[in-house]
Protein backbone atom coordinates (compact mmCIF):
# COMPACT_ATOMS: atom_id res chain seq x y z
CA UNK A 1 0.00 0.00 0.00
CA UNK A 2 1.28 3.17 -0.50
CA UNK A 3 1.98 5.41 1.80
CA UNK A 4 -0.24 9.35 2.18
CA UNK A 5 0.41 12.02 3.99
CA UNK A 6 -2.65 10.91 6.01
CA UNK A 7 -0.57 7.70 7.51
CA UNK A 8 2.66 9.29 7.35
CA UNK A 9 4.71 9.68 10.74
CA UNK A 10 4.68 12.93 12.83
CA UNK A 11 7.84 15.25 12.86
CA UNK A 12 7.84 15.79 16.41
CA UNK A 13 9.49 19.32 15.52
CA UNK A 14 7.25 19.81 12.78
CA UNK A 15 4.46 21.86 14.50
CA UNK A 16 4.14 22.25 18.12
CA UNK A 17 0.50 22.35 18.28
CA UNK A 18 1.26 18.71 17.28
CA UNK A 19 3.80 17.49 19.63
CA UNK A 20 1.99 15.03 21.63
CA UNK A 21 2.69 11.72 20.64
CA UNK A 22 -1.06 10.65 21.76
CA UNK A 23 -2.61 12.41 18.67
CA UNK A 24 0.01 10.16 16.34
CA UNK A 25 -0.81 9.75 12.77
CA UNK A 26 -4.46 9.96 12.60
CA UNK A 27 -4.70 13.34 14.37
CA UNK A 28 -2.14 14.39 11.98
CA UNK A 29 -3.47 13.18 9.27
CA UNK A 30 -6.53 15.02 9.68
CA UNK A 31 -4.66 18.24 10.01
CA UNK A 32 -2.73 17.44 6.82
CA UNK A 33 -3.84 18.20 3.41
CA UNK A 34 -7.57 17.78 3.42
CA UNK A 35 -8.55 20.11 6.29
CA UNK A 36 -11.54 22.33 5.98
CA UNK A 37 -11.52 25.54 4.37
CA UNK A 38 -10.76 29.24 5.81
CA UNK A 39 -9.42 32.13 4.52
CA UNK A 40 -5.74 33.36 5.24
CA UNK A 41 -5.28 36.04 2.89
CA UNK A 42 -8.64 36.69 1.02
CA UNK A 43 -7.99 35.92 -3.08
CA UNK A 44 -9.09 38.23 -5.66
CA UNK A 45 -10.13 37.95 -8.91
CA UNK A 46 -10.70 41.06 -11.51
CA UNK A 47 -14.33 40.89 -12.75
CA UNK A 48 -13.68 42.16 -16.15
CA UNK A 49 -17.51 43.21 -16.85
CA UNK A 50 -17.62 45.25 -13.37
CA UNK A 51 -13.92 46.12 -14.08
CA UNK A 52 -13.09 45.67 -10.06
CA UNK A 53 -11.42 43.31 -7.92
CA UNK A 54 -13.69 41.19 -6.24
CA UNK A 55 -13.43 38.96 -3.46
CA UNK A 56 -13.02 35.24 -4.54
CA UNK A 57 -14.16 32.63 -1.60
CA UNK A 58 -15.24 29.05 -1.69
CA UNK A 59 -18.58 29.70 -2.48
CA UNK A 60 -17.79 31.97 -5.42
CA UNK A 61 -15.17 29.75 -6.21
CA UNK A 62 -17.26 27.15 -6.69
CA UNK A 63 -20.38 29.12 -8.32
CA UNK A 64 -17.29 30.15 -10.96
CA UNK A 65 -15.90 26.46 -11.47
CA UNK A 66 -19.65 25.76 -12.08
CA UNK A 67 -20.71 28.34 -14.67
CA UNK A 68 -17.62 27.66 -16.44
CA UNK A 69 -16.19 24.20 -15.79
CA UNK A 70 -12.56 25.59 -15.19
CA UNK A 71 -10.58 27.44 -12.99
CA UNK A 72 -10.52 31.77 -13.43
CA UNK A 73 -7.28 32.23 -16.29
CA UNK A 74 -4.89 33.68 -13.87
CA UNK A 75 -4.68 30.03 -11.99
CA UNK A 76 -5.01 27.68 -15.63
CA UNK A 77 -1.65 26.19 -16.39
CA UNK A 78 0.88 28.51 -18.67
CA UNK A 79 4.02 29.56 -19.30
CA UNK A 80 4.96 33.06 -17.99
CA UNK A 81 8.44 34.78 -17.43
CA UNK A 82 10.41 33.78 -15.12
CA UNK A 83 14.20 35.04 -14.24
CA UNK A 84 15.93 33.28 -11.45
CA UNK A 85 18.99 31.64 -10.95
CA UNK A 86 17.57 28.51 -9.97
CA UNK A 87 18.48 25.94 -12.42
CA UNK A 88 15.75 24.35 -14.23
CA UNK A 89 13.72 21.71 -13.24
CA UNK A 90 13.33 23.28 -9.76
CA UNK A 91 9.86 23.64 -8.58
CA UNK A 92 9.01 27.28 -6.60
CA UNK A 93 5.72 27.61 -4.68
CA UNK A 94 4.29 30.93 -4.14
CA UNK A 95 2.06 29.89 -1.70
CA UNK A 96 0.51 33.99 -0.44
CA UNK A 97 -0.47 34.37 -4.51
CA UNK A 98 -1.51 30.60 -5.00
CA UNK A 99 1.26 29.77 -7.88
CA UNK A 100 3.23 26.76 -8.27
CA UNK A 101 6.53 27.75 -11.10
CA UNK A 102 8.22 24.78 -12.71
CA UNK A 103 11.59 26.40 -13.52
CA UNK A 104 12.32 26.10 -17.36
CA UNK A 105 15.15 27.12 -19.95
CA UNK A 106 15.15 30.69 -21.41
CA UNK A 107 14.16 32.54 -18.34
CA UNK A 108 10.70 30.97 -18.67
CA UNK A 109 8.20 28.93 -16.29
CA UNK A 110 5.12 26.42 -16.62
CA UNK A 111 2.92 28.28 -13.85
CA UNK A 112 0.34 26.70 -12.38
CA UNK A 113 -2.31 27.22 -9.69
CA UNK A 114 -2.60 25.44 -6.25
CA UNK A 115 -4.59 25.78 -3.20
CA UNK A 116 -2.56 26.03 -0.21
CA UNK A 117 -2.71 25.68 3.93
CA UNK A 118 -4.78 27.73 5.30
CA UNK A 119 -4.69 30.10 8.68
CA UNK A 120 -1.97 27.81 10.77
CA UNK A 121 -0.85 25.64 8.34
CA UNK A 122 1.04 27.62 5.92
CA UNK A 123 4.75 26.44 6.28
CA UNK A 124 7.58 27.69 4.21
CA UNK A 125 10.97 25.48 2.85
CA UNK A 126 13.59 24.78 0.72
CA UNK A 127 13.03 20.72 0.35
CA UNK A 128 12.78 18.42 -2.35
CA UNK A 129 10.72 15.43 -4.07
CA UNK A 130 11.76 12.62 -2.28
CA UNK A 131 9.56 10.09 -4.37
CA UNK A 132 5.94 10.25 -6.24
CA UNK A 133 3.17 8.03 -6.55
CA UNK A 134 0.43 7.30 -9.44
CA UNK A 135 -3.04 7.45 -7.95
CA UNK A 136 -1.66 7.42 -4.35
CA UNK A 137 -3.56 5.58 -1.73
CA UNK A 138 -5.27 7.35 0.97
CA UNK A 139 -5.61 6.24 4.49
CA UNK A 140 -8.11 8.39 6.39
CA UNK A 141 -7.08 9.15 10.21
CA UNK A 142 -8.16 6.88 13.24
CA UNK A 143 -9.92 10.39 14.33
CA UNK A 144 -11.67 10.41 11.38
CA UNK A 145 -12.66 6.86 10.96
CA UNK A 146 -14.19 7.15 14.44
CA UNK A 147 -16.28 9.81 13.58
CA UNK A 148 -17.59 9.53 9.90
CA UNK A 149 -18.73 6.43 8.22
CA UNK A 150 -17.87 7.56 4.72
CA UNK A 151 -14.15 7.47 6.42
CA UNK A 152 -14.57 4.09 8.25
CA UNK A 153 -14.90 2.12 4.99
CA UNK A 154 -11.61 3.10 3.88
CA UNK A 155 -9.83 2.43 7.24
CA UNK A 156 -7.57 0.27 5.61
CA UNK A 157 -6.66 2.33 2.49
CA UNK A 158 -8.45 4.11 -0.52
CA UNK A 159 -7.55 3.26 -3.31
CA UNK A 160 -6.83 5.54 -5.89
CA UNK A 161 -9.02 6.57 -8.24
CA UNK A 162 -10.74 9.78 -9.12
CA UNK A 163 -12.93 9.65 -5.71
CA UNK A 164 -9.43 9.60 -3.98
CA UNK A 165 -8.78 12.76 -1.95
CA UNK A 166 -5.18 13.01 -3.20
CA UNK A 167 -5.84 12.90 -6.74
CA UNK A 168 -3.80 11.52 -9.45
CA UNK A 169 -0.45 12.16 -8.63
CA UNK A 170 1.56 12.81 -5.41
CA UNK A 171 5.16 14.34 -4.96
CA UNK A 172 5.98 13.23 -1.64
CA UNK A 173 8.72 15.85 -0.36
CA UNK A 174 11.53 15.41 2.02
CA UNK A 175 14.16 17.10 3.85
CA UNK A 176 17.18 15.63 3.29
CA UNK A 177 16.24 11.78 3.46
CA UNK A 178 13.15 12.68 6.17
CA UNK A 179 9.61 12.26 4.90
CA UNK A 180 8.23 16.00 5.71
CA UNK A 181 4.64 14.44 5.69
CA UNK A 182 3.67 17.12 2.74
CA UNK A 183 2.94 16.47 -0.51
CA UNK A 184 2.18 18.44 -3.73
CA UNK A 185 -1.08 16.15 -4.96
CA UNK A 186 -4.49 15.93 -6.79
CA UNK A 187 -7.78 17.28 -5.90
CA UNK A 188 -11.43 16.24 -6.32
CA UNK A 189 -12.20 19.76 -5.73
CA UNK A 190 -11.02 21.30 -8.38
CA UNK A 191 -12.25 24.76 -7.41
CA UNK A 192 -10.39 24.99 -4.40
CA UNK A 193 -7.39 26.03 -6.51
CA UNK A 194 -6.50 29.46 -5.40
CA UNK A 195 -7.85 28.98 -1.91
CA UNK A 196 -6.59 28.74 1.25
CA UNK A 197 -7.83 25.42 1.92
CA UNK A 198 -5.58 22.79 3.47
CA UNK A 199 -3.36 22.10 6.41
CA UNK A 200 -0.48 22.06 4.99
CA UNK A 201 -0.19 20.40 1.30
CA UNK A 202 -0.25 22.21 -1.78
CA UNK A 203 -3.21 21.02 -4.02
CA UNK A 204 -3.37 21.45 -7.67
CA UNK A 205 -6.18 20.07 -9.99
CA UNK A 206 -5.70 16.43 -11.62
CA UNK A 207 -4.90 17.47 -15.16
CA UNK A 208 -2.05 19.82 -13.66
CA UNK A 209 -0.39 17.41 -11.04
CA UNK A 210 -0.29 14.49 -14.01
CA UNK A 211 1.82 17.68 -16.38
CA UNK A 212 3.79 18.32 -13.63
CA UNK A 213 4.51 14.76 -12.51
CA UNK A 214 5.54 13.91 -15.92
CA UNK A 215 7.91 16.61 -15.88
CA UNK A 216 10.04 16.56 -12.76
CA UNK A 217 12.72 14.41 -11.75
CA UNK A 218 12.97 12.41 -8.19
CA UNK A 219 15.20 14.88 -6.18
CA UNK A 220 13.85 18.57 -7.33
CA UNK A 221 14.36 21.37 -5.22
CA UNK A 222 11.19 22.35 -4.24
CA UNK A 223 11.34 26.38 -3.00
CA UNK A 224 8.42 26.97 -0.49
CA UNK A 225 7.47 30.75 -0.21
CA UNK A 226 5.12 31.52 2.14
CA UNK A 227 4.71 34.90 3.95
CA UNK A 228 3.52 34.37 7.98
CA UNK A 229 4.13 31.16 7.55
CA UNK A 230 3.98 28.95 11.19
CA UNK A 231 7.02 26.54 10.02
CA UNK A 232 10.09 26.26 8.17
CA UNK A 233 11.59 23.27 6.92
CA UNK A 234 14.76 22.41 5.64
CA UNK A 235 16.52 26.04 6.23
CA UNK B 1 -29.26 79.45 -31.28
CA UNK B 2 -27.80 77.21 -34.17
CA UNK B 3 -24.25 77.62 -33.13
CA UNK B 4 -24.96 76.75 -29.16
CA UNK B 5 -26.41 73.68 -30.58
CA UNK B 6 -22.93 72.93 -33.01
CA UNK B 7 -20.77 74.04 -29.73
CA UNK B 8 -23.09 71.70 -27.44
CA UNK B 9 -22.66 68.74 -30.07
CA UNK B 10 -19.08 69.15 -29.90
CA UNK B 11 -18.55 69.24 -26.62
CA UNK B 12 -20.41 66.11 -26.51
CA UNK B 13 -18.44 64.76 -29.28
CA UNK B 14 -15.28 65.90 -27.36
CA UNK B 15 -16.54 64.10 -23.83
CA UNK B 16 -17.29 60.64 -25.40
CA UNK B 17 -13.57 60.97 -27.75
CA UNK B 18 -12.41 61.21 -24.25
CA UNK B 19 -14.47 58.75 -22.26
CA UNK B 20 -13.46 56.31 -25.33
CA UNK B 21 -9.74 57.32 -25.15
CA UNK B 22 -9.83 56.69 -21.09
CA UNK B 23 -11.28 53.01 -22.00
CA UNK B 24 -8.40 52.35 -23.83
CA UNK B 25 -6.62 53.16 -21.09
CA UNK B 26 -7.74 51.65 -18.63
CA UNK B 27 -5.51 49.64 -15.72
CA UNK B 28 -7.21 46.55 -17.00
CA UNK B 29 -4.32 43.85 -16.14
CA UNK B 30 -3.80 40.97 -18.39
CA UNK B 31 -6.01 37.67 -18.18
CA UNK B 32 -3.21 36.09 -16.27
CA UNK B 33 -2.42 38.49 -14.11
CA UNK B 34 -6.00 38.47 -12.88
CA UNK B 35 -6.14 37.17 -9.49
CA UNK B 36 -4.52 38.63 -6.34
CA UNK B 37 -4.61 38.30 -2.86
CA UNK B 38 -5.09 40.93 -0.01
CA UNK B 39 -0.98 40.26 0.84
CA UNK B 40 0.83 42.14 -2.09
CA UNK B 41 4.10 40.47 -1.89
CA UNK B 42 6.98 40.46 -4.30
CA UNK B 43 6.58 37.99 -6.96
CA UNK B 44 8.37 34.94 -6.60
CA UNK B 45 11.03 35.85 -8.96
CA UNK B 46 12.07 39.02 -7.62
CA UNK B 47 12.43 37.44 -3.91
CA UNK B 48 14.11 34.56 -5.01
CA UNK B 49 16.48 37.08 -7.12
CA UNK B 50 17.01 38.90 -3.86
CA UNK B 51 18.12 36.04 -2.10
CA UNK B 52 20.51 34.86 -4.53
CA UNK B 53 21.89 38.45 -3.76
CA UNK B 54 21.81 37.80 -0.32
CA UNK B 55 23.36 34.08 -0.61
CA UNK B 56 26.76 35.86 -2.09
CA UNK B 57 26.99 39.08 0.09
CA UNK B 58 26.66 36.63 3.20
CA UNK B 59 28.68 33.99 1.52
CA UNK B 60 25.45 31.57 2.62
CA UNK B 61 24.77 28.30 0.68
CA UNK B 62 21.82 29.45 -1.30
CA UNK B 63 19.94 26.44 -0.27
CA UNK B 64 20.18 28.19 3.16
CA UNK B 65 18.52 31.54 2.54
CA UNK B 66 14.86 31.70 2.63
CA UNK B 67 12.35 34.72 1.49
CA UNK B 68 10.39 35.44 4.95
CA UNK B 69 8.27 38.68 3.84
CA UNK B 70 8.10 40.99 1.41
CA UNK B 71 6.47 44.20 0.48
CA UNK B 72 6.02 47.20 -2.47
CA UNK B 73 7.67 49.74 -1.98
CA UNK B 74 6.29 52.05 -4.74
CA UNK B 75 5.45 50.63 -8.32
CA UNK B 76 8.36 49.93 -9.26
CA UNK B 77 10.58 48.23 -6.15
CA UNK B 78 9.83 45.90 -3.27
CA UNK B 79 11.82 45.16 -0.18
CA UNK B 80 12.15 41.67 0.70
CA UNK B 81 13.23 40.64 4.18
CA UNK B 82 15.47 37.47 4.30
CA UNK B 83 16.70 34.75 6.36
CA UNK B 84 20.03 33.53 5.50
CA UNK B 85 20.87 30.77 7.75
CA UNK B 86 19.58 32.51 10.90
CA UNK B 87 21.17 36.08 9.99
CA UNK B 88 18.73 38.49 8.95
CA UNK B 89 18.81 40.70 5.39
CA UNK B 90 16.85 43.17 3.64
CA UNK B 91 16.92 43.42 0.11
CA UNK B 92 15.24 46.02 -2.58
CA UNK B 93 14.93 44.32 -6.07
CA UNK B 94 12.96 46.60 -8.69
CA UNK B 95 10.73 44.76 -11.19
CA UNK B 96 13.02 44.65 -13.49
CA UNK B 97 14.58 42.17 -11.69
CA UNK B 98 17.77 44.76 -10.32
CA UNK B 99 19.06 44.01 -7.18
CA UNK B 100 19.63 47.33 -5.72
CA UNK B 101 20.75 46.95 -1.96
CA UNK B 102 21.53 44.22 0.39
CA UNK B 103 21.57 45.48 4.39
CA UNK B 104 21.69 43.16 7.63
CA UNK B 105 18.29 43.58 9.20
CA UNK B 106 18.27 45.56 12.69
Amino acid sequence: MTKTADDSRLDAKARPAFTRRGLGAGILAAALCLGPLAALAQTQIYDARTKKWVNYDKKKARQYFARNNQLPEAFRRQVVTFRTAEKPGTIIIDGNQHFLYLVQPGGQAIRYGIGVGREGFGWAGIVRVGRTAEWPTWTPPAEMVARDPNAAKWAAGMPGGPDNPLGARALYLYEGDQDTIYRIHGTVEPWTIGLDVSSGCIRMNNDDVIDLHSRIEIGAKVIVLMQGAALYKGV
Amino acid sequence: MDEGILRMKGLVLTLAALAALSGCQSSQPKPEDMARTSLQTAPADLQLLCAHAVAGAAQVDSAKVLPTSSRALDAASYSVDLDAAGRKFTCVVDTAGSVKSVTPAG
